[in-house]
């Protein structure tokens, strides 16, 4: 295979929450569809499809996507034919590796309902709560508004889902408290970020593009930031992302405190290949493996 | 979706327009899918940072070709690379051909003609008679018309051709069993109007994508019960699928 040649003489493979991936690398939720499953077998430790929710979500009217300087804008509105059809169709979403599963509801009883359907199913490895798409409003704000509705919905899924490994998914504003009232809610690890709420305008029609979520390198120093200063904080993994465009990208992720490394919009410009070829071209001139590169700033 | 970055083997100025030929490295093309394209970067361009999707215009020999318009940054880029271009795999699905089903009017709008050339020739290729009728704002756009012998033409300014829509310059279309169209929405919205419900009419839209797989959802259309993504299960659909 030709992932596996490029990659050779190296240890990419991590652990977290007694799950052994063979490579860091995630897809992020919502970036990569069934269709385009065949040509990343290899790269991905594990796979995370796009967030489910309890019902099924025609999604937002287009325009959905507009693209910014070095990013892009979304607001589909989670888009997704509900949980029941989606696990029946979670076979389709395996290609031999660890399966993640993003939820999103619209209470907390969503939410707890949710962890208890996916995680009673043993295909599913862990499951990411969806807890900061900016696209998804609750009362005009997220269940990432502060500690205080982080702590509620974590504990709730907790009980949910007492035994699988939860990830809480954060926004990066407030992440640090955020994360540590995940972390004591009994999350076991945090994913750190979701896209940055923002804005697009049409100037020649004067009228609003996109509201919604920046992807895309554009955002990498602030996702960077934001891993950094929640790994330092707490004591459970972090699945890192914002921006991850190379392998030294995935590299500076790691060492800013992530134990994966989430790649969503890069794969649409580039082949997630080329990145996993050189994060592994980066662990061989380092002489280190992938697993020791977490946290290891000098 | 597979990358490949292909060196341009040829470039024509056809009026506002310019085309752009290349070997294609991939699989069997067929009329109406399409690829992402983009300027090469070191490893990517920033801003621009999204490929843009562009029907194949032709293929023949092995050379792919795609036909654009500099509307902004991402095709400002294009216009300006000498050597190599980068673009992915085919993707979407292709207009539906049925020899059996009788004569074809394709329809195209501004720089939507560009499926219509690689269409025509297929037909050709398996001898359904066709007609084609190409609509433009001017006669600057409307010089690609050149590139589609037998064409009818229509300006929207009157500079060249029947003076008004693609409508103006066809015959009543209810007459032709197979409708082929592309454009803007709203051109393709009056062809399902004039074309009816029966008979074989198919409509390729031109929509704003992220990333042409499947992957982003950002490309939607509205159909019965909701949206489908036309990179995936387009962008040619059959027109009474489309809730327009």
């Amino acid at each position: 295979m030709v992932v596996r040649e490029r990659v050779t003489g190296v240890d990419l493979s991590v652990e977290m929450c007694g799950i052994t991936l063979s490579t860091p690398l995630v897809p992020a939720s919502g970036t990569l569809a069934k269709e385009a499953l065949g040509e990343v077998e290899g790269v991905y430790g594990a796979i995370l499809p796009k967030t489910t929710t309890p019902a099924a979500r025609a999604g937002n009217p287009p325009p959905r996507v507009a693209e910014t300087p070095a990013g892009m804008v979304n607001s589909i509105g989670l888009q997704n034919p509900g949980v029941e059809r989606f696990m029946e169709d979670l076979d389709a979403f395996d290609l031999g590796v660890p399966l993640f599963v993003s939820v999103a509801g619209e209470t907390v009883r969503d939410f707890a309902a949710l962890c208890e359907r996916v995680s009673e199913d043993g295909r599913v490895a862990a499951v990411e709560l969806n807890l900061s798409c900016p696209n998804v409003e609750h009362g005009g704000l997220t269940f990432c508004a502060g500690p205080a509705a982080v702590e509620e919905v974590v504990t709730a899924c907790r009980a949910a889902a007492p035994t699988k490994p939860l990830f809480a998914k954060l926004t990066h504003e407030g992440v640090v408290g955020n994360a540590r009232a995940a972390e004591s809610a009994g999350a076991d690890a945090l994913t750190v970020m979701n896209t940055i709420p923002a804005l697009t305008i049409d100037a020649k029609r004067r009228s609003v593009l996109v509201r919604g979520g920046l992807s895309g390198p554009a955002v990498k120093p602030v996702a960077l930031k934001a891993v950094h200063d929640v790994a330092r904080t707490v004591r459970v993994p972090v699945l890192g992302g914002g921006g991850v465009t190379s392998g030294t990208d995935v590299a500076e992720f790691m060492l800013a405190g992530a134990t994966l490394v989430q790649v969503g919009t890069a794969s649409f410009v580039r082949d997630p290949v080329e990145i996993l070829a050189e994060f592994s071209d980066y662990l061989r001139e380092a002489g280190m493996g992938a697993a020791e590169l977490t946290g290891a700033l000098r | 979706m597979k990358f490949y970055t292909v060196e341009i083997e040829a470039r024509r100025e056809l009026g506002a327009y310019t085309l752009i030929s290349y070997r294609w490295p991939g699989e069997k093309v067929e009329p109406g899918r399409f690829v992402m394209a983009r300027a090469a970067g070191y490893p990517v361009t920033l801003d621009p940072f999204l490929a843009r999707p562009f029907s194949f215009y032709d293929f023949e020999d092995g050379v792919a070709s795609l036909l654009f318009e500099v509307r902004g940054r991402g095709t400002a880029l294009l216009d300006r690379a000498t050597r190599t271009v980068e673009v992915t795999a085919p993707l979407g699905r292709g207009f539906e051909i049925d020899a059996s089903a009788g004569r074809a009017a394709l329809l195209g709008g501004g720089i939507g003609v560009a499926p219509l050339k690689i269409l025509g020739r297929e037909l050709s290729a398996r001898g359904i008679d066709h007609d084609v009728f190409l609509g433009f704002l001017d006669a600057g756009t409307a010089a690609v018309a050149d590139d589609f012998a037998g064409a009818s033409v229509a300006t929207m300014d009157g500079s060249a051709g029947t003076h008004g829509t693609v409508l103006d310059a066809a015959p009543d279309l209810l007459e032709y069993p197979v409708v082929y169209a592309c454009g803007p929405n709203a051109m393709l919205a009056a062809v399902k109007d004039a074309a009816g419900p029966d008979g074989l009419r198919q409509l390729s839209v031109e929509e704003r994508m992220g990333c042409g797989n499947g992957s982003c959802n950002g490309c939607v259309v509205p159909v019965d019960g909701g949206y489908v993504r036309s990179c995936v299960e387009g962008p040619v659909f059959r027109a009474e699928v489309l809730a327009w």
